[in-house]
């Protein structure tokens, strides 16, 4: 019994020495500190993958419906009308509706990592060389105005954590930070880029890392949409809980920020364009030679060493790929997960560009003056003079790719066509109808339900998807599919939906079996040199309108002209015929050709507060408005092709209420702050 | 054994203990109803269903655990009244927003000039009015007529609140123009069912007509002839509706003044 005592004396007692001593009192040895990290390039590149990991890259694992870093079903162009897709098509009311929500949590905590590299890294400043210092430095900046620029452009004005806020050393209620003003949120973008620009190196020590130009880049494009917000912007009100002015610019400042913003997109760009360091890509370029301008601009994508690229994001297989091809391939090149022509490019899309017959309106020409089908010997005849950039961007039908001829058909019309054929929409004997009120899909018309004047003789054939044809036999005995290989199918969205398929990033040499989800590792250009001749473009068009002056040796509609004419020139596109005919529209209209399929185009339309409002077939989309499509016919009796251009079939409807451009801030943010405001007005 | 007995009955009770504590909120159970009168009239200012038609927000002022009340919306019904059966007891704001001058009025630095919403305590049932001056007024003149599956309507459009009322009620909020006056747009909508408007029509045979500027001014008190779109199928029943808006939105929505809906049956 002493015995159990004196044990539990000593216990009590040695308990009480060991608790004292300090030399127990290390960090975690499973845990990397701030001394072994910041040490040289090598720790810091720790750091710095953590902090790319996280940046909001528009790249090949963003989509509006899954926000960043999910590479499921990435479609660019599907939510900004360049394209539509079975599982993509519509207007960008929200963010991360189909999962991972709002682009709001990631932010922050990218910002943390930015905002403590630049409170750390001066401890530590001693282990590096002066240009290696400022370049992390310049990082952090960089990351900070990535993050603010993606928060800014979603939401309007944020809270701008710039520093690291400390919890729990202090208290929760005493970190809160309201949303600043919107202005005050675009200026800060501005500071942090004109920060990273002011320290880092002019090419990355690493590949991947920024430099000075592709904050630059970054720059211009950020101020481009700030300047376009404070003029287009309608939209303005102040938070229920602090009256700050979180969306909208005050009246009496919008006009001057707006010169403001556009003037350092301006300026950004030009620092590019004196530099030298970048040219449009042009290696296999020639004049004149439609072909080679089309190869040129389908390799440039694919070229890690393109002049023209400013900013890439590289994959890797397997540690980081993504599922590009498999989610766009035409249908008869599908891969093995069963997915194909995520991505059909829309025909208003395909309408911006030139060397095609269009009527009067801008839209293309497949009626002659009779209002009968133009006939073509052969399916690729409608489009032998096309653009070679639109080619390089989108597969036509018949088109070559990996070495196939893709089938776009979407049926057969067996009928007489010796007087010609009468449009396909009709329903019951009535008129043609092309309208919303029109039939939608091919089977509902009359040559195909063999009523009206078809009465008892069905002369339409379709197929209803991949596997399930009619046939028709042709005169030389031999049986055709209705549909092509590729589509379009009357209930199968896997297929060329709109009568066109993407090209724009496939690699054209992957092989079949290798088109797999998280299996492709193609870079995705987040910057390249042509975005900056159209930034500094529109900027100085913007600035001219707005009556401001060029700084000394510019002259603004002279730079406009000359970036739009070389960017015309090596797509391949007609070329202006003098200075005077460039105007704003103009220079729009070439960025949506140039940066399609790149998430550039949502992003434009709704800082020009066009997406709305624009007339589109008729309606806008704020009552909501559709795309079209063209749909290739064979027609039998005469072995020829004629195309029918019309609403989309899948009638996907874009609806966008101007309210939309701000996106609404998380629920649960709002009602678990005191200070974090809602969406005024929602 | 008694002693397993008793530790198990030691345990329920703890178990059971911890669980006692009861949740001290009643349920949701107050009602609030309310009607949206026209002020000059006393009429029901007529709306869409959804988010263009007229919206009622609920602050619940008495609930003091979160520094500013949350937002609880929710909208009114087509014909201009709205009823709400699930809202805690206490004390609330009640703002309404549609197409009418609003009740709460901020001026271009966000002081608010004016602040017509109402405080009151919801408890039982209880019953609200709201007096709006709604921008437009729309009524049907005579019956609508059907030929080859298309619907003609007349439709007389007037102000309901005066131009110079309207000037003196929003001019101070900053950025004024008389074009904020303009009616843009006259539409007749279409649809399958009683809710037709803004959130349900159907856009094959809804007809818009749009006006430049001031150009609809001449047609104020006048009978407007609106005729709908395609050919609806004979033997269909439809529910029509007319509404127009005018160049002003309010909480940043431009919000359109309807009729009543009414059916309309397409003969065989």
């Amino acid at each position: 019994m002493k015995l159990k005592y004196l044990i539990l004396i000593l216990m009590a007692f040695s308990s009480a020495i060991i608790s004292c001593n300090d030399y127990l009192e290390i960090p975690p040895m499973n845990v990397v500190q701030d001394k072994d990290l910041f040490t040289d390039a090598t720790g810091m590149s720790v750091y710095m993958s953590r902090m790319y990991s996280q940046m909001p890259f528009e790249d090949f694992k963003y989509s509006p419906a899954r926000q960043f870093f999910d590479d499921w079903l990435v479609t660019p162009g599907a939510n900004s009308g360049e394209s539509l897709g079975r599982d993509a098509g519509t207007a960008m009311t929200s963010e991360g509706w189909a999962r991972n929500g709002a682009y709001w949590e990631r932010a922050f905590n990218l910002l943390r990592d930015a905002n403590r590299l630049l409170e750390t890294l001066p401890e530590y400043q001693a282990n590096f060389n002066e240009s290696d210092y400022n370049h992390f430095i310049g990082e952090a900046y960089f990351a900070r105005a990535m993050v603010f620029y993606a928060l800014a452009k979603r939401y309007g004005g944020v809270p701008l954590v710039t520093e690291v806020l400390k919890y729990p050393d202090n208290p929760a209620e005493d970190l809160e930070i309201p949303r600043s003003t919107e202005e005050e949120t675009w200026d800060q973008v501005l500071a942090d880029f004109d920060m990273a620009i002011a320290n880092l190196s002019e090419s990355s020590p690493k590949r991947g890392y920024a430099n000075k130009f592709v904050a630059y880049g970054f720059k211009s494009e950020a101020m481009l949409f700030a300047g376009s917000v404070a003029k287009y912007n309608n939209i303005t009100g102040f938070g229920q809980k602090t009256d700050v002015r979180v969306i909208g610019f005050d009246a009496n400042s919008a006009a001057a920020a707006s010169k403001k913003y556009f003037r350092e997109a301006y300026n950004a760009s030009r620092e590019i364009m004196k530099s030298g360091k970048y040219s449009l890509y042009k290696k296999k370029w020639s004049p004149n030679d439609k072909e080679a301008q089309f190869q040129n601009m389908v390799d440039m994508f694919f070229d890690v060493s393109s002049p023209e690229n400013i900013y890439i994001k590289e994959y890797s297989y397997p540690d980081l790929a993504h599922g590009y091809d498999s989610y766009n391939i035409p249908r008869q090149l599908m891969g093995g997960n069963g997915y194909s022509a995520g991505n059909c490019p829309t025909l208003d899309f395909v309408e911006l560009f030139d060397g095609f017959e269009k009527n009067e309106d801008g839209t293309i020409k497949v009626f002659d003056d009779n209002g009968k089908y133009i006939m073509y010997d052969n399916v690729t005849d409608i489009f032998a003079n096309a653009e070679p950039r639109l080619r390089a961007y989108v597969i036509l039908p018949g088109d070559v790719f990996k070495g196939e001829v893709i089938e776009i058909r979407r049926g057969i019309f067996t009928g007489d066509a010796s007087n010609g054929i009468d449009p396909l929409r009709v329903v019951n004997g009535g008129s043609p109808d092309y309208s919303i009120s029109g039939p939608s899909n091919y089977n509902q018309v009359d040559a195909y339900r063999a009523v009206g004047d078809f009465a008892g003789q069905k002369l339409l054939f379709l197929s209803q998807n991949g596997n399930t044809h009619e046939t028709v036999e042709l005169p030389d005995g031999t049986v055709m599919n209705a549909g092509g290989k590729s589509g379009p199918f009357t209930s199968d969205g896997t297929a060329a939906m709109t009568g066109f398929a993407v090209r724009k990033w496939l690699n054209p040499n992957m092989p079949q079996s290798l088109v797999l989800e998280a299996r492709s590792e193609q870079h995705f250009v987040l910057m390249r040199y042509a975005e900056i001749l159209l930034n500094v473009a529109e900027a100085a068009q913007e600035l001219l309108l707005a009556g401001e002056t060029a700084p000394a040796g510019d002259d603004f509609k002279q730079i406009a002209f000359d970036a739009i004419q070389e960017i015309r020139e090596r797509a391949g596109a007609d070329l202006l015929t003098s200075v005077t005919e460039l105007e704003l529209e103009i220079i729009r209209k070439e960025r949506k050709k140039e940066l399609a399929f790149a998430h550039k185009t949502l992003w434009d339309i709704r800082r020009w507060r066009t997406q709305h409002s624009e007339m589109l077939n008729g309606s806008t989309q704020t009552d909501g408005a559709y795309y079209k499509g063209l749909y290739p016919f064979y027609s039998s009796t005469t072995g020829k092709y004629f195309f029918d251009a019309g609403l989309d079939e899948g009638r996907r409807r874009f609806r966008l209420n101007e309210q939309e451009y701000y996106l609404l801030i998380p629920g649960g943010e709002v009602s678990k702050s005191p200070v974090i405001d809602q969406q005024p007005g929602r | 054994m008694k002693k397993i007995l008793y530790s198990i009955l030691f345990c329920l009770a703890a178990v059971s203990f911890s669980s006692c504590e009861i949740d001290n909120f009643d349920l949701p159970g107050e009602t609030i109803k309310g009607r949206v009168v026209d002020q000059a009239t006393g009429e029901l200012v007529l709306t869409d269903q959804g988010g263009e038609g007229t919206r009622i927000r609920l602050r619940e002022l008495s609930w003091t655990e979160t520094e500013v009340p949350d937002n609880f919306d929710f909208w009114c019904m087509k014909e201009g009244i709205f009823q709400n059966t699930k809202v805690f007891k206490g004390h609330y704001n009640v703002r309404i927003d549609g197409a009418f001058i609003p009740l709460v009025r901020t001026n271009n630095s966000g002081d608010t000039i004016a602040d017509e919403s109402k405080y009151i305590d919801i408890a039982g049932v209880t019953e609200v009015e709201f007096e709006v001056q709604p921008f437009l007024k729309l009524e049907w003149v005579g019956q609508p007529t059907v030929s080859n599956g298309k619907v003609t309507a007349n439709v007389r459009v007037t102000r309901g609140v005066s131009p110079a009322d309207f000037r003196a009620k929003i001019e101070p909020l900053g950025g004024y123009s008389d074009d904020m006056l303009n009616i843009t747009d006259l539409r007749l909508f279409v649809s399958q069912v009683p809710y037709v408007g803004y959130r349900e029509w159907d856009n094959r045979y809804t007809t818009q007509i749009n006006y430049d500027g001031n150009s609809f001014d001449d047609l104020l008190g006048e009978t407007v002839t609106i005729t709908t779109n395609g050919e609806i199928p004979a033997g269909r029943t439809v529910f029509i509706r007319a509404a127009a808006r005018i160049n002003y939105a309010t909480e940043n929505i431009r919000r359109h003044n309807y009729n009543e809906a009414m059916r309309v049956e397409i003969p065989n």
